[in-house]
């Protein structure tokens, strides 16, 4: 099978966001082909190179995102004129402005097909197709002529945009739009709609792989979306993060009307990849929740956990003593949402109830502002707690340590987990959290507090309190200190949901099994053309429909004596990988 | 994951195998509900709220108030939760019968208000119940704690605090875009050309022979030097000098060599044409205006020293457009407001090169060709000034023109003497006679300029040419 792997800003650059798992999936599903087709966010980024890539990505496209491929092209009267219709339709749409008329826009769009399905009637789902049938009408455009940089640059866009802005029914803070707002929209929506302009939609590019998968939602999505407008190539979408929400949390500071008409336009993007994709998978229940919410359908929706490397914990998480049973952990960043000054208090409770308790923080700051935490942490240790010694005679230390992997008393994280009895995680906020699991394939019995997915990822297998809630934290952290027992059981369950749940074998096969899933139902019908033009019957062999190549004499194909496909679980990745503190 | 959403709720009946989850959070809460309960201050909830709301609401929540027993049961049970237009009825019962019970509370009356009233500025900043949302989360508020507040999730929670946000304030005025600065740097490179310009035009007419040469040729150096220079930096470089990529017009933007060709030639052209008519030259430039070829400097040091006042008018001329840009509502209005702008900026140029010819000339002790000056000035600021703000095809094209046409009027002269082609040299003629060679490139320069006047009217009071620089991403 061939799979188009879609990124923005991430795989195969070395400072790319999400290249651990593309990685792992790359590397784990040796027995698929890889296209990698990368948008790259900056010029550094570019500058920095690519990982290693592993044999089976054959090939690795790159487009610019940051900067606009000068394409010098002229449009004539008439693409001038689709060019007006259709970006004033989709500026209308932004805009919120009822359109003119139900089918002016598929008509003005051209030869549009039919792949904009489901037209069921009601207002949001003419919406979707409006936007859809203007984004679809603009990429045609960009194909015919080549590009459609210069177009999106023009007055006529930006003079378009204000038209649309002005329109009885639009927002009203479109409606407040003014001349330097218009600018930005337009400048915005020129580098959204970059991906337009490339050349990957062709039968060689983006038309010859069987699946598109977008390792991110937004604009890592389009070039998706194009292909299976274009060629019919089913879109599946993965999303850690949700892009919408990331956009609304990251978006710089602007104009209202400006911030408006960008969250539209991300939000009517995401809802277009849902409503196209075959499979959306989320990587928990937050994100999951957020794709229902953006038009994501039920039955599309798949929950596949972020897989992390269990080996470094296996040797700690299988040997049942821990070094002190009155240690409590903390692992982690050091940043404000990490409520450590939480954590502190209820030590100081915890020390009022079992007075040898010792609390070990382990973890670098995030940042200056991180920075500027952790001393005033350390401030906060220093004034609750004493130091304290054994006996008169011998120097004392504080019972809460900082301290930082690496080191030669904490060489690799997993000691960090090793050292303490009991994981506390005292977040305030916190989306998947990784240390969590870390503490789970340590066999560690942990009290976290409820937040983000921590809920989700636990599942039982711990003690879980309200966040900000230093006392309850602390009755919880006595009750295990007192009760080896129930740590025992709880970290053997932990470590056996652990493994279950959140390795990267299960990621891998999650994912193997979707494109399985996705080329089965919908796969893509090519038919070959002779030379007057007429569809040639039986061009392509029954063979090529088989998700592995068994026709070609691969040696590995020899060495497990069997066919291929019998044998298509996916291959595990038996080769060390990379240590995962990249991904932390 | 049905197990996990009981587990999530606090409270819910003890499940078998999630026995160990929240077995200390009722005693927790207890506590924190006895400590609350000593002080009872409902005057102060902002105050409070800011720093414990999380327990606050619970409290409210909690089964052991009597009064608030039956509000509390909404959130629990998932499916009658309420939606947020009926959310009023729990809200408003759930104080009253607080009251009666006379159990003093730390929640104010209404809990979405004091949240609102947390998260102001978001409320009020958001564009849709999405961004709230998003908002809502990073500052750690989950489901679990919508339901406090009497709605299923986040999202119920900020579409109801969307709906309820006053917006009847008028948005405030945009600051106005970022004017660029005076920068010494440019503003003393500007007046590099004219410097070395009259250096060199002093050192011309001091030497002799072989050193004049070099002197000319060094001059001629340098001063091109200078002017890339000054090109490069400050309002008359590329405003997209600084976005990564190939530039616009790149490829078609050659106006170098033509413009060159159009300084010699108000150099050395009039003074060519002249003797040509007459049947010359005789000899090369000597260098002086009064020898068999006679150089007219007085336009060219005019020119250079223009730089200055050329850099200061563009710089104007941005600086009121981008103000007019925060300031203007339409596109419409925009180009109104910039086409005075741009006439008067290119009148107040010519105003200025025009008192430069003069004084040269005056110092030079040469005829003053002020029409000839003008002209030439006024296409190479125009044609700077469409480069600078992307526009580079028409300049390229226009300049080409003229040269082009200089180019032609010296080479019908000389073509005029082949035996059979006396024809040619008629136009030239007819024109030189009564006006003077200065009106050769007086036209072809003025017709230019004109041309470029046209279309820089139309262009240039485009908003999409003053965008400001883009983004960084």
């Amino acid at each position: 099978m061939r799979i188009g792997l879609l990124t923005e800003g991430g795989y195969p650059y070395v400072s790319g966001d999400a290249r651990l798992w593309c990685d792992r999936l790359v590397h784990g599903l040796a027995q698929h082909e890889f296209d990698v087709y990368a948008l790259s966010r900056s010029q550094h980024q570019e500058d920095e190179g690519w990982i290693p890539l592993p044999r089976n990505v054959r090939r690795v496209r790159t487009a610019p995102l940051w900067m606009a491929e000068d394409d010098e092209v002229a449009l004539g009267r008439r693409a001038r004129r689709r060019f007006t219709e259709c970006f004033g339709e989709l500026a209308a749409v932004l805009c919120g402005a009822p359109g003119a008329s139900p089918g002016g826009a598929s008509g003005a769009a051209g030869g549009i097909s039919g792949s904009a399905s489901s037209a069921t009637g009601g207002a949001p789902t003419s919406e979707a197709d409006r936007f859809a049938n203007a984004l679809y009408g603009l990429a045609e455009l960009a194909r015919e002529e080549g590009g459609l940089t210069g177009a999106l640059r023009s007055e006529a866009a930006v003079r378009t945009l204000e038209r649309a802005c002005r329109a009885p029914g639009a927002h009203r803070t479109a409606r407040e739009a003014r001349v330097p707002d218009l600018l930005t929209v337009a400048t915005h929506l020129e580098r959204a709609l970059r991906p337009l302009s490339l050349d990957w939609y062709e039968d060689d590019g983006l038309g010859a792989v069987d699946l598109c998968h977008a390792a991110s939602g937004g604009t890592a999505a389009l070039p998706g979306l194009l292909a299976r407008h274009f060629t019919g190539v089913p879109l599946m979408v993965t999303e850690y993060g949700v892009r919408l929400r990331t956009h609304y949390l990251t978006a710089p500071d602007a104009p209202p009307a400006v911030r408006s008409l960008l969250a539209a336009l991300q939000g009517r993007l995401a809802a277009e990849a849902y409503r196209q994709a075959e499979v959306v998978t989320a990587g928990n229940t937050h994100a999951r929740r957020w794709q229902e919410r953006c038009g994501a359908e039920r039955e599309k929706l798949r929950t596949v956990y972020p897989g992390m490397n269990a080996r470094p914990f296996a040797e700690v998480g299988e040997s049942p003593d821990c070094v002190d049973p009155d240690t409590l952990v903390w692992v982690g960043r050091v940043e404000p949402a990490k409520d450590l000054v939480s954590l502190l208090h209820a030590f100081a409770e915890v020390r009022k109830q079992s007075p040898r308790t010792r609390l070990r923080i382990v973890g670098t700051p995030a940042g200056p502002e991180g920075a500027a935490y952790l001393g005033h942490c350390r401030t906060l240790a220093a004034q609750l707690f004493p130091d304290e010694a054994e006996g008169p005679h011998a120097a004392g230390d504080n019972p809460v340590s900082f301290e930082e992997t690496g080191g030669p008393e904490l060489p690799a994280l997993a000691d960090a987990y090793a050292s303490g009895a009991v994981t506390v995680l005292s977040s305030v906020v916190e989306g998947f959290p990784v240390g969590l699991v870390e503490a789970m394939l340590c066999g560690r019995a942990t009290v976290s507090t409820d937040v983000g997915a921590v809920v989700e990822v636990i599942g039982g297998t711990g003690l879980v309190v309200p966040p900000r809630n230093p006392r309850a934290l602390a009755e919880a952290c006595v009750a295990l200190l007192r009760d080896p027992e129930r740590r025992a059981r709880l970290g053997a369950a932990a470590r056996a949901r652990a493994l279950e749940l959140f390795t990267v074998e299960q990621n891998i096969e999650a994912f193997h099994g979707i494109y399985l899933e996705i080329v089965s139902r919908a796969p893509v019908r090519r038919a070959l053309l002779d030379g007057a033009g007429e569809p040639l019957p039986f061009a392509i062999p029954a063979e090529a429909h088989v998700s592995v190549r068994w026709t070609a004499a691969s040696p590995d194909l020899a060495a497990r004596g069997g066919p291929g496909w019998a044998a298509s679980r996916p291959v595990r990745a038996t080769t060390p990988l990379p240590a995962p503190e990249g991904a932390r | 994951m049905s197990d996990l959403d009981e587990l999530d709720r606090p409270g819910t009946a003890p499940h078998p195998g999630t026995r160990d989850v929240h077995p200390e959070k009722e005693p927790a809460t207890t506590i924190t509900n006895s400590a609350t309960t000593d002080s009872p201050t409902t005057d102060s909830a902002p105050a409070h709220s800011a720093v414990t709301d999380p327990t606050a609401p619970e409290a409210a929540a909690d089964p052991k108030v009597p009064g608030s027993r039956k509000p509390a049961s909404g959130p629990k049970v998932p499916g009658t939760a309420e939606p947020a237009a009926g959310r009023k009825v729990p809200g408003t019962a759930g104080p009253a019968a607080g009251r009666k019970a006379s159990a003093p509370r730390r929640g104010a009356a209404d809990p979405v208000k004091a949240l609102m009233h947390r998260h102001r500025e978001l409320c009020e900043r958001a564009v849709d119940p999405l961004e709230i949302a998003a908002g809502l989360e990073a500052h750690g508020i989950t489901d679990r704690t919508a339901a406090r507040f009497r709605h299923r999730d986040v999202f119920s929670l900020a579409e109801e605090m969307y709906a309820r946000v006053s917006r009847d304030g008028d948005t405030p005025l945009p600051a106005p875009p970022a004017t660029p600065r005076v920068r010494a740097g440019w503003a003393l490179l500007s007046l590099l050309p004219g410097a070395l310009c009259a250096a060199a035009v002093t050192a011309v007419h001091l030497s002799h022979g072989q050193s004049r040469l070099l002197a000319a040729a060094a001059g001629g150096l340098a001063v091109a030097l200078a002017l890339r220079a000054a090109l490069r930096r400050g309002p008359l470089s590329r405003t997209d000098a600084a976005r990564p990529g190939p530039r616009p017009g790149a490829a078609s933007g050659r106006t170098t060599p033509w413009t060159v060709w159009l300084i010699a030639y108000s150099l050395l052209g009039n003074g060519l044409l002249d003797s040509a008519l007459a049947g010359g030259p005789a000899a090369l430039p000597t260098g002086t205006a009064d020898g068999p070829w006679p150089l007219t400097a007085a336009p060219v040091l005019a020119l250079a020293l223009a730089c200055a006042p050329a850099a200061w008018t563009a710089h104007l001329f941005t600086v009121r457009t981008r103000r007019r840009l925060g300031a203007s509502r339409g596109l419409e209005d925009f180009a109104a407001a910039v086409r005075p702008l741009l006439l008067g900026t290119i009148a107040l140029f010519l105003g200025a090169l025009a008192g430069l010819v003069t004084l040269c000339a005056a110092v030079l002790d040469e005829p003053a060709v002020l029409a000839q000056a003008l002209a030439l000035g006024s296409l190479l600021f125009l044609a700077r000034l469409l480069t600078t703000h992307g526009f580079t095809y028409a300049p390229a094209v226009v300049l080409t023109a003229a040269a082009t046409i200089e180019a032609a009027a010296l080479a019908t002269v000389f073509a005029s003497r082949l035996p059979g082609l006396g024809f040619l040299a008629t136009p030239v003629e007819t024109l030189v006679a009564p006006w003077g060679a200065g009106s050769v490139p007086a036209l072809a320069c003025g017709v230019a300029a004109l041309t470029l006047l046209v279309h820089a009217t139309r262009k240039l009071t485009r908003a999409s040419a003053h965008a400001p620089p883009e983004p960084a991403p």
